[in-house]
């Protein structure tokens, strides 16, 4: 019986443990959501800011190769959505935006619309790979 | 040593019990189980609107709603969709080119069979809709197929369907092919999976949301949705199919949508229409 209480009173204190710890992923959203991007946070000592991957991409030097290169990455995340069948609306359209500003030489706008287009389809696959692990949490019982 | 194997036991206990409570929920083609998933359904909204009766469900956000239902009591005193009932009942009897009909591709000659729609065959492997074998029909006698969402097909479909009114669903998960099992399993795994930018599972709007404000519309309950297609939408002003309604969910979910008939779809409507097995049919419907 105190064998019992002791492994149920461990397990809750584990769970607790596990349901405080906050991942990096909630802890930039949190600080993305608050200060917007480019604001700098700790996390387990080291420094980072609130910039998506993809936005950081898009500050690199505008030109020609860059933005063909982004565009080209996005539109490769974008077809891995489709191809599991969780492709969001947008993407699509950025994509296509961007090809047009790089059709004008607008290099910048083109990388900030394929970087926009990229985030949103690397979110997709993730909610695709979130949603695969949990859907069954909303079944009624 | 006793503390640490204490520890260990339960970080143990911890991590398997999500595992195990998942198990009951039948998720797996090995553990899923279309019963006891439709009398938990019916449960849960007993539970959530108490007092409404089973049957009244038939009538989507109307059974749980008093005000809306009163709208749609007024809008019923000349159903939208006498119109179009009318015109299907004309094409259904129209024959085709070849003097063939559609009777001759239905048991029955298509009178009072839609409650058994959509069902598992098994020489296709696959789920079929009553507007797929439509088409179908057409094709094997020589005609164009219609095109999926709306017209000509959801008003034969309409008017099948009220050839079967207050007949009882009766859909079924043949149990010597497997098959089946894992088409109603996929359809259900799709019902709660969400997807699109604003991160919406079908359960989203239509469970947990049933009857909860999104803007200005109040999701109907996902229990008894099927029954009453296709329906006379006023967003849409006119006929429409079950699968027209999917494809302006998905994209109400900012996704990229998959078409009518569809597998996908197919099988999302065999465990949806599953889920209203017993309640009757009453399609064709109105709604807002």
């Amino acid at each position: 019986m105190k064998t019992t209480g002791k492994l149920l009173a461990a397990a809750l204190a584990l769970t607790a443990t596990l349901a405080q710890a906050q991942t990096f992923e909630q802890v930039f959203n949190e600080q993305r959501a608050l200060y917007g991007k480019g604001h700098e946070f700790t996390f387990e000592g080291q420094t980072y800011t609130t910039l998506h991957p993809e936005e950081l991409e898009a500050m690199a030097e505008p030109n020609r190769a860059n933005a063909q290169a982004l565009i080209d990455s996005a539109d490769a995340l974008r077809a891995q959505s489709a191809e599991v069948g969780n492709e969001w609306r947008d993407p699509a359209r950025y994509i296509k935006q961007a090809r047009a500003a790089l059709a004008q030489e607008q290099f910048q706008q083109a990388m900030n619309l394929a970087a926009r287009a990229k985030y949103q389809a690397r979110v997709s696959l993730q909610q695709y790979e979130h949603s695969r692990a949990t859907w069954h949490n909303a079944v009624p019982e | 040593m006793k503390t640490i194997k204490t520890c260990l036991l339960g970080a143990a206990l911890s991590l398997l019990s999500p595992l195990a409570s998942a198990a009951e929920t039948g998720f797996s083609l090995e553990t899923v189980d279309p019963e006891a998933d439709r009398l938990a359904l019916q449960a849960y909204y007993q539970k959530r609107f108490p007092g409404v009766p089973l049957e009244d469900y038939v009538n989507g956000i109307y059974a749980i709603d008093p005000d809306s239902r009163k709208q749609w009591d007024a809008l019923m005193e000349f159903p939208p969709y006498e119109f179009d009932l009318e015109e299907g009942e004309v094409l259904f009897n129209t024959p085709f080119a070849n003097g063939k009909g559609y009777a001759d591709c239905f048991e029955n000659g298509g009178i009072g069979i839609r409650q058994k729609y959509p069902y598992w065959n098994s020489e296709e492997g696959t789920v079929k809709t009553l507007e797929q074998e439509i088409n179908e029909c057409r094709v094997e006698n020589g005609e164009q197929p219609l095109k999926w969402k709306r017209g000509d097909i959801a008003k034969i479909s309409a008017y099948m369907a009220s050839t079967s009114r207050g007949k009882p669903f009766e859909i079924d998960i043949p149990e010597n092919d497997p098959r089946a099992l894992q088409a109603y399993l996929d359809g259900k795994r799709f019902f709660y999976t969400k997807r699109g930018q604003l991160n919406l599972s079908c359960a989203n709007c239509h469970l947990q949301g049933s009857r909860i404000y999104i803007r200005a519309d109040l999701p109907g309950p996902t229990l008894g949705h099927p029954t009453h297609f296709p329906v006379v939408r006023s967003k849409w002003g006119d006929i429409g199919t079950l699968h027209r309604r999917y494809e302006g969910c998905y994209r109400d979910t900012r996704s990229v949508p998959i078409p009518a008939q569809d597998e996908q779809f197919r099988k999302l409507e065999y465990f949806q229409t599953y889920m209203s097995n017993g309640l009757p049919v009453n399609g064709p419907g109105a709604r807002k």
